[in-house]
């Protein structure tokens, strides 16, 4: 942790570029941790128990990918609060996370849609970073992109499945997808003072042009399959406006550690 | 790995049959030999795929698999044919007992018995 | 289509394999006899073999149980992995929560080589025709349950399943293998949890030894009253190794020090080690109890049947469209 500590203390980090590399980081891991909240719901319940076992994976991952990017987050704040702390010590209004993610778990085909639309949408934007000029963000995110690469097979094999069956199916997927597509390019909310972000290298570009990267690669699938593109999405608060779902979601994950925050798990 | 998985020809209503078993084999580490390690049940072969690698390595514990689907498996098990009854020393190493001509064949050229073994 | 590794009901068994009872030529008592003489000599079977009915009832009903057991056993702990309070919790039950489901898929595979389709087993898990283990039907109150849920029903099942990995049904001892080298990880994990909330603050010492006492019963129940070896036909087959008492005896001389180690206490006044026989004497488990819950009577039964009824419900499309499953009427005789 040294090492990231000294790569995030460089003294060229002015206080408003620390400040927006600490936005990018707690919005990549409160979208992890969220949709890994989400995908561990189906432990158990899932379809069948060979696709339970792989969804529980997914999560897995997931969360993981958020804790290793909170370790990051708290290195760079550097304020004595850890991983834990920051993951589950907030308000429900603080979390950043895009808000394609807060419509609770729904049926099979939310599932599959909202994985669908968030791991094209991540691994969009992981492509954006992975050539960051901040050493321990770029090393992390290669190690998250092979991972990364999983999901995408397993979201596109289940989507291409839902669009491909005629009836239930099929509904079912254009449901999900109308319920979810409006909110599908929150992922893409532009972070507080990207262009600083931008101009040291910490992206490769500001969001509008990866969220227009991400249409581009989506494009050809949904026009194949006749399915309706996620419409532009008011941008304003996609990060910051979150629905019932997440309260519900908040309470739950809190409940423990709320019983005793000083306490040791 | 995408390069590695069957074509995904999920989306067509043909591909979609039933589930049906999926053998599963597994190398633990480089050069070790592929060995059997379950089955799962899948509807195609992408699926197989997904859930053979959940089923079978989630915990890192294999380097490579081979997913069958069971039908395509041939199986033999005659003992006619695997364990065929007749004399077939002539083909094992134990087949070959020599002692007691190597011992009169050294008695013969007067030489002693060479350290270390060999065949 | 041939079906290499299928079963009696759906096709002819190996036929010319060295073990007699493998001969169609022969009598069905011959076959059972020769099948008797292997297996309780410590021959093993393959699902290919030929088994009389009553083996291959046998071997379904414990499997099939043992595999309902996983899959159920998920729900007390599902729960908890919203709760789980750090990410290296959640990290960790979302993984053991996902190996139980895990060893369901693997169970109910074993079984399914057996002749009964998985959907049919599930079906009559949730119809309440079937049943699983006693300590999968009572609640969970607070996060020391499921410390005590990973480290002691954990403990209680794996002494259960490392006696079975000899079973005479070599596809039930291969998996069984395979579990116990996954679930090792699992006792690991609750002895961590359960030894934080010892040395933790009182109010988590005092929810520790609260889930402890009301687990203790259940526990204790779990393997099952004593029963006579000599009439139990699971050990004449060979299909387990040790009875209900053995396994009883050997999870409390491992674990009860473990837990007093920790200055915890049990609610057993009798419970000690006779020091002559090195027996462990504790008051009779309260039977009655394990009948009322394993016959789905008790606490959670309902409500966790339920619930897994109406997930399967609300699943059913995707099983009869993209999985599609073979439907369940057509499939099993």
């Amino acid at each position: 942790m040294t090492t990231i500590r000294s790569a995030l203390v460089a003294p060229e980090l002015t206080p408003e570029l620390r400040a927006a590399l600490d936005g990018l980081l707690l919005s990549m891991a409160d979208d992890e941790f969220v949709i890994g909240f989400s995908d561990s719901e189906w432990t158990g319940i899932a379809p069948m128990l060979e696709e339970d076992v792989a969804m529980s994976s997914l999560a897995q991952d997931e969360l993981g990918h958020a804790q290793a990017l909170y370790q990051l987050l708290a290195a760079l704040r550097d304020d004595g609060h850890d991983a834990d702390a920051i993951a589950y010590d907030r308000t429900p209004d603080e979390y950043r996370h895009a808000r394609l993610l807060d419509h609770g778990r729904g049926d099979w085909a939310m599932t599959v849609a909202r994985r669908y639309l968030y791991d094209t949408a991540d691994s969009t934007r992981l492509e954006a970073v992975a050539s960051s000029t901040f050493g321990p963000l770029r090393e992390l995110v290669e190690k998250i992109r092979r991972e990364e690469r999983y999901h995408v097979m397993h979201a596109t094999a289940w989507f291409e499945r839902l669009a491909g069956r005629e009836g239930e199916p099929r509904e079912r997927l254009v449901a999900a997808l109308e319920a979810l597509g409006p909110d599908a390019a929150t992922v893409f909310t532009p972070l507080d003072n990207e262009e600083l972000l931008v101009e040291a290298g910490a992206i490769a570009e500001p969001m509008a042009a990866i969220e227009a990267r991400w249409r581009a690669q989506l494009t050809p699938t949904f026009v194949a399959h006749g399915l309706p593109m996620p419409p532009t999405a008011n941008l304003a608060d996609g990060r910051t406006r979150h629905g019932e779902p997440f309260r519900w979601l908040w309470n739950e994950f809190t409940l423990v550690r709320r019983d005793d925050p000083v306490a040791a798990w | 790995m995408t390069d590695q998985l069957p074509a995904d020809r999920g989306g067509t209503a043909e591909s979609a049959t039933s589930l049906e078993p999926w053998e599963v084999f597994r190398q633990e580490k480089e050069g070790d030999p592929m060995r059997h390690g379950g089955s799962v049940m899948a509807p195609d072969a992408v699926l197989a795929v997904h859930y053979a690698r959940e089923m079978y390595s989630r915990r890192q514990e294999s380097v490579r698999l081979w997913v069958v689907r069971r039908a395509d498996i041939h199986d033999l098990d005659d003992p006619d044919l695997l364990q065929p009854p007749m004399d077939r020393s002539f083909k094992k190493p134990g087949g070959y007992v020599m002692r007691e001509k190597l011992a009169a064949a050294r008695e013969q050229s007067g030489r002693a018995k060479p350290k270390g073994k060999a065949k | 289509m041939t079906d290499p590794l299928a079963l009696d009901p759906v096709l002819p068994a190996r036929e010319r394999s060295k073990l007699p009872f493998n001969d169609p030529a022969l009598t069905s008592d011959a076959r059972y006899r020769h099948f008797e003489e292997h297996v309780t000599g410590g021959g093993k079977v393959e699902a290919t073999d030929w088994m009389p009915d009553e083996y291959r009832t046998q071997v379904l009903r414990f499997v099939e149980m043992h595999a309902n057991s996983e899959l159920m056993g998920v729900l007390p702990e599902r729960e908890w992995i919203m709760r789980a309070p750090t990410l290296r919790r959640k990290l960790a039950l979302t993984a053991k929560v996902q190996d139980e489901v895990g060893h369901a898929q693997l169970l109910y595979r074993v079984a399914e080589d057996l002749g009964k389709p998985r959907e049919q087993m599930i079906q009559d898990l949730l119809d309440g025709k079937t049943k699983f283990h006693n300590v999968f039907h009572y609640p969970t109150f607070t996060w020391a349950d499921i410390g005590v849920i990973a480290w002691l029903v954990d403990a209680a099942a794996i002494v259960a399943q490392q006696a079975l990995r000899d079973s005479s049904y070599a596809p039930y001892a291969r998996t069984m293998r395979k579990i116990c080298w996954e679930e090792s990880v699992h006792i690991m994990h609750g002895r961590d949890v359960v030894v934080t909330l010892v040395t933790g603050t009182a109010a988590q010492r005092a929810a520790l030894q609260d889930a402890l006492n009301r687990w203790w019963g259940p526990l204790m129940q779990m393997h099952g009253p004593r029963g006579d070896r000599t009439k139990d036909r699971d050990i004449h087959w060979r299909i387990k190794a040790k009875t209900s008492d053995e396994l009883r005896q050997e999870f409390l001389s491992i674990y009860v020090p473990r837990i007093w180690e920790l200055g915890l206490t049990l609610p057993d006044p009798e419970l000690h080690q006779d020091e002559a026989t090195g027996e462990w004497l504790f008051t009779e488990p309260d039977w009655q109890e394990l009948r009322t819950v394993v016959t789905n009577h008790g606490p959670k039964s309902e409500e966790r049947l339920a619930f897994r009824r109406m997930n399967w419900d609300r699943t059913q499309w995707v099983r009869d469209t993209i999985l599609a499953a073979p439907r369940v009427e057509a499939a099993f005789a």
